[in-house]
């Protein structure tokens, strides 16, 4: 495992991240605007399907799922580019495999939540009637994603 | 200003944050948490007004805010904290300035489009589509918090 961060850090793409002033911090910036589209998006939705806002239709907001897709891409793309950057020393680090931990556990859990959206036989989403599973789904979602900014912060200190 | 930065930086909540293993990174996950609901549901708001998702009726989106506002909250809360565990360095930050005067158009612009979108029309009218000028409203509002994100993240790295 280590031989395989050891090139990877030696990739031309990692050196260029290391010597060319911009491209860390333009990174960095990316995964924070990923960030949001992703985290912010998530919420809006699990919060929804938890009743929250109401008055707005839960379809609409389950159809906020483009842009949290798209936020995910903008994180995995910047995310591998910071990891590449430093792969020996994230590699050994105990919050970025926990975070990677809690990021397989929530994209498991919204495979859930997709498939309990498409296999349903009653139309819950038309008649705002999210079934208790959908419930617990949402609030796994919404705790799992606090537990992946938290140790992906915590990577810095560990 | 400095004098009285200075001695900010020397107090005990200073030091308290700065010093203490788990205080700073706790406040860092708060302000990133804070920010995705800001700027999540803030940023749903301008994008309806721009005409975005239709489907979502106008007037209800304004439910949206008290997640914007417990956003800000823990926000101004933490970033207040961070400021406090190292103020002469951020207030000397031309990057860090750049990043409150978004923060205060942002904040401007959210109530100008509150005003200007959520006012009732008269009763029993239905609301009126999103005007022009609230429109660039609510797009400059998406240039104002992301420019915050950006010039945020640029602190560690520019004077």
């Amino acid at each position: 495992m280590m031989d395989l961060f050891v090139w990877l850090e030696h990739t031309p793409i990692a050196n260029a991240i290391r010597t060319t002033r911009w491209m860390y911090p333009t990174f960095e910036t990316s995964h924070y605007i990923g960030l949001a589209l992703l985290v912010g998006g998530i919420m809006l939705i699990d919060l929804r399907v938890l009743g929250f806002a109401r008055t707005l239709p839960l379809k609409s907001m389950i159809g906020l799922l483009p842009f949290v897709w798209v936020g995910f891409l903008i994180n995995v793309l910047s995310g591998s580019m910071l990891f590449i950057y430093g792969a020996t020393s994230f590699g050994v680090n105990h919050a970025f495999w926990l975070k990677m931990t809690f990021m397989v556990l929530a994209g498991l859990n919204a495979l859930a939540f997709d498939l309990s959206v498409r296999r349903s036989k009653v139309d819950w989403v038309g008649a705002d009637l999210p079934p208790t599973y959908v419930k617990a789904f949402a609030t796994l979602s919404f705790v799992l994603w606090l537990c992946v900014v938290t140790t992906g912060r915590w990577m810095a200190y560990i | 200003m400095l004098g009285f930065l200075a001695w900010l930086d020397d107090t005990q909540l200073s030091h308290f944050v700065a010093e203490t293993t788990w205080v700073y990174p706790t406040l860092e996950t708060m302000h990133t948490v804070g920010m995705a609901l800001l700027i999540g549901s803030l940023g749903l708001i301008d994008l309806r007004v721009l005409g975005f998702k239709p489907e979502l009726p106008l007037l209800e989106t304004q439910r949206l805010l008290p997640l914007a506002w417990l956003g800000f909250t823990l926000n101004a809360f933490s970033g207040t904290l961070l400021f406090i565990s190292d103020s002469v360095m951020f207030y000397s930050s031309y990057t860090f300035r750049l990043k409150i005067v978004l923060i205060i158009l942002g904040g401007i612009n959210a109530a100008l489009l509150g005003r200007k979108v959520f006012q009732p029309g008269p009763s029993g009218t239905a609301p009126s589509p999103p005007t022009v000028g609230a429109k660039w409203i609510a797009g400059t509002s998406l240039v104002f918090w992301f420019g915050a994100i950006i010039a945020g993240r640029l602190v560690a790295y520019t004077p």
